[in-house]
């Protein structure tokens, strides 16, 4: 059987559930102008997925194919493919209302929490997460929220029956609040040296652990830590100080972090080439912020992407701060307005996909649209990045077309009947 | 007539004996006169006399001049090489009173008062109190302020709004019975409810009309026949004749304070906080005087860039000019008073002195500024602040004149009591001596300084090979003339112990005395000095220098500009113009702009002025600026009173402050007008304030002219205090239910209120009817029932918008505006009906329950329905970026880019009623215009000018100017402020004011960091 479709512009309401029916095990998708993700762009793309993998992707005009091989051909002349885009470090899944207490599991008790884990309280069925999908948002990355240590995080489908199966990574990393050394109030933090001493304590323990065996495993806590020293496993520092960012380079390296990350980077753009030189990478602060001092240039926020971009450095864009888990679904803008600052489209593309996935450790199979990789991406009728024009047509979550109604939307055909009568 | 000096601390002299209280013993002697000669007198800011004399009585100056001379019975002093200046006047004090002490925190709210008595109904306004009752003498310190140069002050308990009476004092310490010279000076208020646990007022508007009220029940309760006892006003009545003196902590809260005075007509004095010199052009025109203080503030600890890169230009340029302030008044013609506050030492208060001296205040500005000044204002210039024959002898008597050298005060004489605080300066003994020690001789050497000596005596200890010499550690103290040496020596005479005390004869050189040696025999023994090191006189002159004062900047913060902004003629061409007026989008076209006012849209076939500024605008937007129909920047001291659960009576016009950084921020957005909000905390919140965000100019001028006047009501779970915490649940109303009945409540009082005045007739001045008890809530309640004020109500679900409309039309008012509304959509059919309109956001959600079901297709659906809506930020940070919030209704239920435009610029106009003079490119509406490098509502949209009134505050090239010059000046003012530390000045630690902003629910005077509810 071949389907043929035309994709339209409020193919969301009817074609999902056309989509939802069936199962479709190869398609074709012919003629959309590719965003791959990694910089590079095909105008006239060809993206072949079969098994939830792509295992195709070329220009349609220098590549000779048999139709009779696809189950389903669709067209997406006139319309733009983007990778599935990232929402780094968010509360998404871990908190419905922010306000309503009994509704938030994203902070729990303790200063050294590294064996908590963000990925078994994932809400897959969450309100919030059905509207973020619906922007173009495919993966997001629940971080507990804490003291010293809050947690593991995980790397998460935003679509998803249950936590298992919205798994793209568990336990990726885990997040160390680093001390400020200006503390909230204003004033320098006195306590400073003590509290940077006690992580290198922590750390140094855990470290030590880890030299022995898997079979002892008898500290949960530093259990969880062991792949922070020899595997894969993330430490995600959080920081914004250029006294905090400094210190923290001399950690990573006298711990022998093997993948250390820096979350939030407000100063990053002040020690660019030491942050090259280490190699560590930055998931820079919500791009529609305010600056931090009075007299920083008032669009510095919207320009650190391209001032790290322009120095070498290593980053991606996350969007912590007020209303964080809702706000999400605006991650596309934060990248247009890096854009609209500097970086070229593709590279503010990769900043929100590709690049957000390589710092998590999920490069090789997510963020872009390349043969071999899992298929999560999505078909826009628009430029997905500026908010006329996102207009998300289509999405494949690891290969599965996924439903893009919401809530809202319901709402919204609710009452656009209800005003009608 | 050295003798005199050379008594060891003279005390207070009994002048008068107390008058009523019996005595035992004989009467205290008195002496008849004192006769002060041969001195430098400084009899006024105009007048010195150099070889003057004085002739003192009890307590009266009897004669001054240069001939007198003195009565057989006088005792004289020579005053030889001496300075007196008349005794300072401080007008600031709590000297000789208790502290005000709090009750403690506590979690539960104290919405009513908890002092008993026939007092007023506030705890913070308690002008009853009376520092006479509680005044006790404190030696110590009042000696902290004589050592300043004070003689006299006004003490009063610094605490509350309305702080009661000031009691003028003398400094000096026999009795209270004569010390105490006024019990009712001076009145004293501010704007600081102090300790006070009272929920109300929690904000500075709450305290403006709190006092508002509180004059006008005064006004009331003044001619009232019929009324309760009450002793606050009372106490108050009193005291409006009283020289009324306002505390204040900012330049733009004297004018507030001045607003008040011009309402009631009373002549208030401003207690100035030393950054005057950033509003002289407002100060210039201020009715009554100024009390400065000059607690200069101290340098940054900024050796570390790290930390230096951290703190906030403003805070440098305070630093910077603060000193200066004195100097900018007086340059600008400004008359005040100079109040010790805030110095914690003399030392302090001396070096702060000369620091505004050395910036250019000059002597005879500063001593009338201590003296002069404050003994106008507090009606005591018959009496003090001169030297005048038959003025009181207050006055002190310094080693040199102490405006311009580091002066000593040697004596206090307050009321003609004689209290010596130095003696003269120690002998100095510095030099080369030859000490003899039972028959033994030691080489000796004196250095140092006269109060810190340092003794080397030169001993020698034989060893086996060799003979080292010793200087051993050696103790001295010199008390006049007495001298006490110890040392320990180990040589070929003596091994122990030396201990020496002689007589200095300091002008032969020559010390004798008697002592031990370490034998235990007892010595006579002497010293001769041989040689007498030249001295060089330390140079206590203050030097002057006016070069390095740097200009405020309009605002003096970061961005400030360097004058403040005028109106240019301006002309944008080849421009691609969205007017929002039936003429749509032009292509090409030209815009003129004069005199503030649009005066040409069209084609460019149309002449240029000569004058005007051409921007060549091919390629780019040009917008009318847009405006955010709820914002809560610009905004002083808090943005909620939530202490009641109606607050019509404050205003947020009241408290507006023209420095945040925010405006310009948001000029860089494109934004030129807001409605600034009262927040939500309670259901009848405060009058809004309509502003033009005219970066540059004063808080006056930021409100847009004859703007319509707005309130701000609120519904939902901040009125009902949901998220506010466990604590919180005692305040009416806690459901929706109590919601409609607070509104019931207010309307129906405002409704009997209106009518008493109706009925009653105007006074003959026509102004006040003094027999109606004037309420400033149910005024601004009447005004709504009169259709004279609008309503901007912030509202979340559909059960509580109904009831509101339910609520207003029963009542015969109409909600002009809701805001939030983010479940319009449901009632839009409804909110059509009523009239009202929809400020609404783009698309936030999920932060509280009952935002549960917002949607982004509101505005849409909204619209739809033929509802007048508008998008807004009620956030700094979105404030700037609300083309980005219009655009998403293009995304969310595909609004077309003209409708969504207008949602930012038109509609809100149209909905604040200023669409008159602003939302559009027309002529002859205000020049509030934007050019935009691209589409306005596409991502890529950057603001390349934004212009209000004809003013140019922001572009992007200036922009760039601006940062260069901040970069400058942090620079300048960081090297100054290090060449300060190495100069002896002690640096604070480094303490950054971080950015905080007001949301919708932020309680108290302090902005909120953290997550909020909107």
């Amino acid at each position: 059987m071949k389907t043929k479709i035309i994709l339209i512009y409020f193919f969301i309401f009817l074609g999902t559930n056309l989509f939802s029916q069936k199962k479709y095990n190869s398609i074709l998708l012919e003629n959309g102008y590719l965003h791959v993700g990694n910089g590079q762009v095909l105008e006239t793309s060809l993206i072949g997925i079969k098994n939830g993998k792509i295992v195709l992707v070329k220009n349609v005009l220098a590549y000779t194919y048999n139709k009779s091989d696809w189950d389903t051909i669709i067209d997406l002349k006139g319309q733009q493919v983007y990778p599935g885009f990232v929402a780094p470090n968010s509360t998404l899944g871990l908190t419905e209302i922010e306000a309503v207490r009994a509704s938030n599991d994203f902070r729990e008790i303790g200063e050294f929490n590294p064996h908590v884990r963000a990925q078994i309280a994932y809400n897959a069925e969450s309100n919030v997460l059905s509207t973020i999908k619906t922007n173009g948002v495919l993966i997001t990355q629940p971080c507990p929220r804490g003291e010293v240590i809050s947690g593991s995080s995980a790397v998460m489908y935003t679509a998803g029956w249950n936590w298992q199966d919205a798994t793209v990574k568990a336990d990726d990393g885990i997040h160390l609040n680093w001390p400020r050394s200006i503390e909230y109030r204003g004033k320098k933090n006195e306590n400073y040296e003590t509290q940077k001493r006690e992580i290198y304590q922590f750390f140094e323990s855990a470290k030590a652990y880890s030299e022995v065996s898997e079979s002892d495993k008898n500290d949960f806590r530093f259990e969880s830590m062991r792949n922070c020293f020899k595997g894969e496993k993330r430490v995600y520092i959080h920081a914004n100080s250029i006294q905090q960012l400094l210190d923290i380079i001399d950690f990573a390296k006298k711990l022998n972090l093997t993948f250390p990350v820096i979350v939030g980077g407000y100063d990053s753009y002040l020690i660019l080439q030491k942050l090259r030189d280490a190699a560590i990478p930055v998931m820079l602060p919500r791009v529609h912020s305010l600056p931090e001092n009075e007299e920083d240039p008032t669009d510095l926020p919207y320009k650190l992407p391209y001032l790290l971009q322009a120095g070498g450095v290593k980053f991606c864009l996350q969007n912590e701060g007020d209303m964080e888990a809702m706000q999400s679904r605006n991650i596309p803008f934060l990248a247009g307005t890096a854009m609209a600052y500097g970086l070229t489209e593709e590279e503010a593309i990769r900043s929100i996909s590709l690049s957000s996935c390589e710092i998590m450790g999920v490069g090789k199979t997510n963020g872009s649209v390349e043969e071999g990789k899992d298929a999560t991406f999505f078909i826009s009728s628009g430029n997905a990045l500026d908010m006329r024009t996102n207009n998300i047509v289509l999405a494949f979550v690891n290969g599965k077309i996924i439903s893009l109604n919401n809530s809202q939307m319901e709402l919204y055909k609710k009452y656009t009947e209800k005003l009608k009568k | 007539m050295k003798y005199i000096f050379s008594l060891l601390f003279l005390f207070s002299f009994f002048v008068f004996s107390q008058e009523f209280s019996p005595k035992n013993g004989v009467e205290d002697s008195k002496t008849a006169y004192y006769f002060l000669t041969n001195a430098t007198i400084i009899v006024s800011p105009t007048k010195t006399i150099d070889g003057g004399s004085l002739l003192i009585k009890d307590h009266e100056i009897i004669e001054i001049g240069k001939s007198i001379s003195a009565p057989k019975n006088a005792v004289i002093v020579d005053c030889q090489g001496k300075t007196i200046v008349a005794a300072f006047i401080e007008t600031y004090s709590s000297v000789g009173l208790p502290e005000p002490t709090s009750k403690g925190f506590s979690f539960q709210p104290q919405i009513e008062t908890s002092k008993k008595g026939a007092y007023y109904w506030n705890e913070s306004i308690h002008p009853e109190t009376d520092p006479s009752l509680v005044y006790s003498i404190n030696e110590k310190a009042n000696e902290e302020l004589i050592k300043m140069g004070f003689g006299i002050a006004v003490t009063h308990i610094q605490d509350g709004i309305a702080r009661g009476n000031g009691s003028l004092i003398s400094l000096g310490s026999s009795s209270e019975n004569k010390h105490l010279l006024k019990p009712a000076s001076a009145s004293y208020f501010s704007f600081k409810p102090g300790i006070s646990n009272q929920t109300y007022p929690s904000s500075q508007m709450g305290s403006i009309a709190l006092l508002r009220q509180t004059f006008y029940d005064l006004q009331w309760y003044s001619h009232a026949t019929k009324k309760d006892q009450n002793l606050s006003l009372n106490a108050l009545e009193k005291q409006t004749s009283l020289p009324m003196i306002f505390f204040t902590e900012d330049k733009w809260e004297i004018l507030r304070a001045a607003k008040i005075g011009n309402e009631f007509n009373y002549h208030f004095t401003f207690f100035g906080s030393g950054n005057e010199y950033a509003a002289v052009n407002q100060l210039k025109n201020l009715k009554g005087s100024l009390i400065i203080p000059i607690n200069f503030p101290a340098p940054f600890d900024l050796k570390d860039p790290y930390i230096a890169k951290d703190v906030n230009l403003s805070d440098l340029k305070t630093w910077d000019l603060a000193p200066s302030n004195p100097f900018i008044l007086k340059e600008n013609k400004i008359n005040f008073s100079i109040s010790s506050y805030g110095n914690k030492s003399q030392d302090e208060f001396w070096k702060n002195l000369h620091k505004a001296i050395s910036k250019g205040l000059s002597p005879a500005d500063a001593l009338n500024a201590l003296t002069v000044e404050p003994a106008k204002l507090l009606k005591i210039d018959h009496e003090f602040g001169t030297l005048d024959k038959g003025k009181k002898a207050s006055f002190m008597i310094y080693d040199s004149n102490p405006f311009t050298t580091k002066a000593k005060l040697l004596e206090a004489w307050l009321l003609g009591e004689r209290k010596v605080i130095t003696t003269l300066p120690k002998h100095d003994i510095r030099g080369k001596y030859n000490l003899f020690l039972d028959g033994k001789k030691y080489p000796m050497e004196i250095t140092g300084t006269p109060d810190k000596l340092n003794v080397k005596i030169q001993t020698l200890k034989t060893g086996i090979s060799k003979t080292d010499t010793i200087y051993p550690n050696t103790f001295v103290q010199l008390v006049e003339n007495d001298l006490t040496l110890q040392f320990n020596v180990d040589d070929a005479n003596f091994d122990g112990s030396i201990n020496l005390h002689a007589k200095v004869n300091s002008k032969l050189g020559i010390f004798e005395g008697d002592g031990y040696l370490p034998s235990g025999k007892w010595i006579q023994w002497s010293a001769i000095r041989n040689d007498k090191p030249e001295t060089k006189k330390e140079d206590l002159s203050i030097k002057i220098d006016t070069n390095g004062i740097s200009n405020p900047w309009f605002p003096n913060v970061a961005y400030g500009l360097d004058s403040v902004p005028t109106k240019q003629t301006i002309a944008f061409i080849n421009a691609t113009v969205w007017t929002n007026e039936a003429e749509g989008i032009l292509q090409n076209a030209t815009v003129i702009v004069n005199n503030g006012l649009i005066v040409y849209v069209g084609d460019s076939n149309h002449l240029l002025p000569l004058n005007a500024k051409v921007i060549n605008a091919r390629g780019k937007f040009l917008t009318s600026g847009i405006i955010d129909e709820h914002s809560h920047i610009a905004i002083s001291k808090g943005v909620n009173e939530g202490g009641q659960v109606i607050s019509a009576e404050v205003n947020i016009g009241e408290v507006l402050n023209s420095d945040d950084i925010n405006i310009y921020r948001q000029l860089s957005g494109g934004v030129t007008a807001a409605q600034l909000l009262h927040g939500s905390a309670n259901a009848i919140g405060g009058q809004s304030a309509l502003i033009k965000l005219k970066w540059g100019h004063s808080p006056d001028e930021l409100l847009i002219p004859n703007a319509p006047k707005f309130i701000k009501f609120a519904l939902g779970e901040n009125v009902k205090q949901s998220n506010f915490g466990d604590f919180n649940t005692t305040r009416f109303p806690q459901t929706r239910m109590g919601v409609e009945q607070v509104f019931y409540d207010g309307f129906k009082r405002a409704e009997t209120y209106q009518n008493e005045w109706k009925h009653s007739k105007k006074s003959s001045d026509g102004l006040h009817n003094h027999h109606l008890h004037r309420d400033l809530e149910l005024d601004v309640l009447s005004e709504i029932l009169n259709g004279e004020r609008f309503i901007t109500c912030h509202s979340y679900v559909q059960s509580e918008i109904l009831m509101l409309m339910k609520v207003a039309d029963s009542m015969g008012f109409k909600i002009n505006t809701f805001t939030h509304i983010l479940e319009g959509y449901k009632v839009a059919d409804k909110m059509a009906l009523h009239g009202a309109a929809a400020s609404t956001f783009a698309d936030w959600w999920a932060y509280k329950y009952e935002v549960n079901d917002a949607i982004p297709y509101n505005a849409k659906l909204m619209a739809d329905n033929g509802l007048l809506v508008s998008i807004n930020s009620d956030d700094a940070e979105m404030g700037r970026r609300l083309n980005q919030e219009a655009a998403k209704s293009v995304k969310y239920g595909g609004m077309s880019e003209i409708e969504a435009w207008k949602m930012v610029t038109l509609n809100p106009a149209k909905i604040l009623h200023l669409d008159n003079k602003m939302g559009s490119i027309k002529i002859g509406k205000d020049a509030d215009l934007v050019l935009w490098s691209d589409n306005p509502l596409s991502i890529k949209a950057k603001v390349e000018y934004t212009i209000i009134d004809g003013e140019i505050l922001y572009s992007l090239e200036q922009d760039k100017l601006l940062q260069a010059r901040n970069e400058l000046e942090k620079g300048r003012i960081i090297s100054k402020m290090m060449e300060s530390t190495e100069n002896g000045e002690t640096p604070k630690p480094f303490a950054k004011k971080r950015r905080k902003h007001f949301h919708c629910d932020t309680i108290g005077e302090e902005g909120s960091e953290g997550a909020n509810t909107h």
